[in-house]
């Protein structure tokens, strides 16, 4: 009995012996089981989950890349940056609150009930003020109270404010291009932004030791324009003081060379402060109050040599005389008697002289800008060859200027121009261009027949001081011959010594023109745009310029305001350029 | 004679399970301060917050493993029947003493230190099936008793978890620590077999079922159902009930071969809600990478067959299904944690044994420790 219990209890014991090993064996087995498991995911899988963790733990942060700067063609600055400062307060480190209200009060010039409403704001930061100068910014820095945040930042700063305004345009919020050179050029200005990639813990907050990547911020190239400061600050305080003396709604003064298209000058008076460029200049203010405000200010910002167009009125004889010339359909020594008025179509068209002209020669009659005249040039150069040479001179398509929201051309279809709107368009009304692309075919025609493109880009250079870009604009020689450029020249020269541009009349220095007198439409309101376009040297143009008044208050002949303003300018800027004089 | 018998026999004493169980202990504790000490910070303004109560917990473990192993763990056949039912009475508790947190009411506090009574009931689990076994004897070559056993002692502890504190893991891992035990005791294999087939066949058609479901596009709002989706495409639910899972899993996939290094877990930072507990193994594949982690299963590997082994070399059959229960206990963890970190399987809250943060399954598992080295030491060595 006691044997057989022995036995029975051996036998058991092998029994769990042998158990106890299938046990071991089967939890050996699952854990290989999920060792392998782990294999998989952290080798075939590893890849997947560690970029999805990474996007997880990474924030990005941009660092702004610092803009580029404008300058002009002397290298004098127009458009730059500023360090500014942001100010911050952060609610759970303040210890000091009453301290740090009475001097956000005492430095930002806020109310205090402002200042507390941000101190006692519960949130993780509060912004009391952006824009705040570097100097107040180190100032409340200097104060060192906990919680008080100044943050840097630069902003785009016109040492010039008003300066070429409507050329140079402004930037965003984001320092972004809005319009004018800034908006144009804005790839080149804006640079390349920067990055932190820092890591975050579950609640965002920056890791203090976590490694913290950083993509530095590449400065925008630098760019170089074609104005003069010095030119268009003068042309610029002309057209303001021509602004206010003959009371007119514009004033715009353009001064380009004509041989390559470079604008040295351009100005729409009024023109606004950059730096302030959502402020309505008073003369905005007064005007339409129910306009809406965004309106008023695209109105502002528009650059009307550009982006508008007129009637260029009897500047644009220069254009029917060159066709005239040039395709022989006249000499100079073609003569024609003014009566005072013409008859086209059993329209009557009177000329601005009412007792007549008289008998004259061909250069005379531009000289007198007699209209009756002029209608018969164009009527012998016919619609055809008219619509010709105005595309020559590119009066047809956008000058291609460097700025957006180039206003095109307003002009009948060819087949519909009968006698009397050829009549019209000989003396330069019923169609509408931009001044600059008159001035733009004044400047073929008196350059030997070359059409350049108005530009005011030159070159980038980036940060190493090398030319990163420079622009090139197209030139299509043979718009007109030399021989007729060169009469044309001889003729304008006239205009302006004898004829009637003789208010642009400088002595000693050797200058062309030809002046206009634009009505508005409608006819009947009695408004009227005064032009002059003036040039010299007349034997090497290297310069020209036009004035354009809008809606001059009392005296409105072209040749009685506008020359003046272009000989004023022609004073100082001749000298200068070292241009012009005999 | 008797001097002379006592000098002749040699006692054993597994040194190197002992060993092991310091090792992971230790390297747990650490872990915890690892995986705790950012978020301890934030909450609690002390970086040490978790690991000093878990270092007290160790300690107080430790203690317990002395205790229980100065003990003769015959005397665990007597108190089989008091321990068993003081569990059951502990779970009852909860009813009117538990806390509730995430939907389930699993700890009693006392004073600052809460205690889970389904820890407590594993090991009264343990002893209780032993102790039945036992008292059984040879009726036990009918397997009928066998599943008497079974229903009786885990299928009560395991049926008040379940319903009382909603915590299905824990009672899960009490039938399967009877079930090992068990199935040691009993002389045959078919019908253990046949029972693993069955389940095996069971799991196979329930997720061929799943599967072809949720092609279809039946699929309807059932919270146990839900779970089993989350597991499928744990990223499709990664805002919500799939949150843990696909966070352990970028941590898991993060740490590569060697790991990002120790305390450089990026994932503990917030992203792992309480990394320090069920989860606290992905943190270690973060960190320490493949290599640290098939060492730390190597290592658990290490302990289960030395357990495994004392369990065979035990002077009896009640030392050996103790001894069996423990092995169950600490295997089954560790198997089911790692597998449901690595979404092997679908997400329930199993504690990684020794590493994990928690006071009464620490303790617990300590004791548990304690009397396996106790019945090692009971083992002769016959030269």
């Amino acid at each position: 009995m006691e044997v057989k219990q022995k036995q029975h209890e051996g036998m058991v014991k092998t029994c769990h012996r042998k158990k106890m090993f299938v046990s071991i064996l089967c939890v050996l087995l699952a854990l290989i089981f999920v060792s392998g498991r782990l294999v998989y995911v952290m080798v075939l899988r590893s890849s997947y989950y560690l970029e999805k963790a990474e996007k997880l733990h990474e924030r990005e942060r941009d660092i702004k890349a610092l803009r580029g700067q404008i300058y002009d063609r002397n290298g004098v600055v127009v458009a730059s940056n500023k360090t500014v400062c942001t100010v911050s307060v952060i609610h759970s480190q303040i210890t000091q609150p009453e301290e740090v209200i009475a001097m956000l009060v005492s430095e930002l010039g806020i109310t205090e009930e402002t200042a507390r409403k941000r101190v006692e704001k519960v949130s993780s930061i509060e912004r009391v003020k952006t824009n705040v100068d570097k100097e107040t910014g180190d100032r409340i820095r200097a104060y060192n109270y906990a919680g008080v945040k100044v943050d840097e930042d630069y902003k785009r700063f016109y040492p010039y404010s008003t300066l070429a305004s409507k050329v140079l345009g402004f930037t965003g919020s984001d320092n972004q291009g809005i319009v004018g050179l800034e908006a144009k050029y804005d790839s080149y200005l804006a640079g390349t932004p920067g990055q932190i990639l820092t890591l975050t813990d579950a609640w965002g907050v920056e890791l203090k030791n976590g490694s913290e990547e950083r993509d530095e911020p590449e400065k925008g190239n630098d760019l170089y324009i074609s104005i003069d400061y010095n030119i268009q600050s003068y042309a610029q305080q002309l057209a303001e003081k021509t602004l206010t003396q003959k009371g007119a709604k514009s004033v715009s003064i353009i001064v380009m060379n004509p041989q390559n298209g470079e604008i040295l000058a351009m100005t729409n008076a009024p023109e606004y402060d950059l730096n302030n460029p959502y402020e309505l200049t008073d003369n905005l203010l007064e005007s339409q109050l129910e306009t809406s405000k965004m309106d008023l200010l695209n109105n502002m910002w528009r650059n009307f040599c550009i982006n508008d167009t007129y009637e260029p009125g009897s500047i644009f004889k220069m254009v029917t005389a060159t066709a005239a010339l040039e395709t022989g359909v006249v000499t100079l020594n073609d003569q024609y008697t003014c009566g005072g008025s013409t008859t086209v179509a059993d329209r009557r068209i009177r000329c601005h002289k009412t007792t007549g002209h008289g008998t004259q020669t061909f250069t005379q009659t531009v000289m007198n800008s007699c209209n009756p005249a002029f209608i018969e040039w164009g009527r012998r150069v016919g619609t055809e060859r008219f619509f010709e040479y105005m595309g020559k001179l590119g009066l047809l398509d956008k000058t291609g200027v460097d700025i957006a929201g180039e206003a095109t051309t307003i002009i009948h279809k060819q087949e519909n121009v009968g006698e009397v709107e050829l009549a019209t368009m000989s003396f330069g009304q019923s169609f509408q261009i931009t001044p600059l692309q008159m001035l733009r075919a004044a400047s073929a025609i008196v350059n030997g027949g070359n059409l350049v493109t108005p530009h005011f880009a030159v070159k980038t250079v980036d940060g190493t001081g090398s030319t990163a870009m420079e622009f090139n604009y197209e030139i299509q020689s043979g718009a007109i011959e030399e021989k007729t450029s060169e009469m044309m020249r001889d003729i304008l020269r006239q205009v302006v010594e004898e004829g009637g541009g003789n208010k642009a009349y400088i002595e000693g220095f050797s200058i062309g023109g030809k002046t206009a007198t634009s009505q508005k439409l409608p006819r009947s309101a009695g408004k009227y745009i005064s032009s002059f376009i003036g040039f010299s040297s007349v034997d090497n143009p290297q310069v020209i310029a036009m004035c354009i008044i809008d809606e001059p208050q009392g005296v409105y002949y072209g040749g009685t305001i506008a020359a003046p303003v272009i000989k004023e300018l022609f004073e100082n800027i001749l000298p200068y350029l070292e241009i012009g004089s005999n | 004679m008797d001097r002379g018998k006592k000098k002749a026999v040699k006692r054993y004493f597994d040194y190197s399970l002992l060993f092991v169980t310091i090792f992971i202990a230790g390297f747990g504790l650490i872990m915890i301060y690892s995986t705790s000490s950012y978020t301890a910070q934030m909450k609690y303004g002390s970086a040490e917050y978790y690991f000093k109560k878990q270092l007290i917990f160790m300690i107080l473990g430790f203690a317990a493993m002395y205790i229980t192993y100065r003990i003769d763990y015959h005397i665990w056949h007597r108190f089989a029947v008091p321990i068993f039912v003081a569990a059951l009475l502990l779970i009852l508790a909860l009813i009117p003493f538990g806390s509730e947190a995430n939907g389930a009411t699993r700890w009693i506090r006392f004073g600052g230190i809460g205690i889970q009574p389904a820890d407590v009931s594993k090991l009264a689990v343990i002893i209780m099936v032993s102790s039945a076994v036992c008292s059984f004897g040879v009726k036990l070559k009918k397997f009928r008793y066998v599943i008497l056993i079974c229903i009786m002692t885990a299928g009560v502890q395991a049926g008040l978890i379940y319903v009382i504190s909603n915590n299905m893991s824990s009672a899960l891992i009490v039938l399967a620590i009877a079930f090992v035990q068990t199935f040691v005791a009993y002389p045959g294999y078919k019908i253990y077999i046949f029972l693993c087939s069955l389940l095996a066949a069971g799991v196979a058609a329930i997720y061929a079922w799943i599967t072809s479901m949720l092609k279809s596009g039946k699929m309807t709002e059932n919270f146990r159902l839900n779970r089993l989706l989350v597991w499928l495409n744990p990223e499709n639910y990664a805002t919500g009930k799939g949150f843990q899972t696909v966070q352990a899993l970028y941590a898991i996939g993060s740490g590569g071969l060697f790991g990002k290094g120790l305390g450089k877990s990026l994932q503990k930072l917030g992203y792992i809600p309480e990394s320090q507990n069920d989860m606290i193994f992905s943190i270690i594949c973060e960190e320490l990478g493949l290599f640290g982690a098939i060492c730390v299963i190597m290592i658990f590997g290490l302990m289960l067959w030395r357990i495994a082994h004392v369990a065979q070399n035990a002077p009896d059959l009640f030392g050996t299904l103790l001894v069996a229960g423990v092995f169950a206990h600490i295997a089954v963890q560790v198997v089911l944690n790692i597998a449901v970190v690595t979404n092997f399987i679908p997400n329930t809250g199993v504690s990684l044994p020794f590493i994990s943060y928690g006071g009464s399954s620490e303790v617990i598992l300590l004791a548990e420790v304690g009397m396996v080295l106790n019945v090692s030491s009971k083992i002769r060595l016959e030269s």
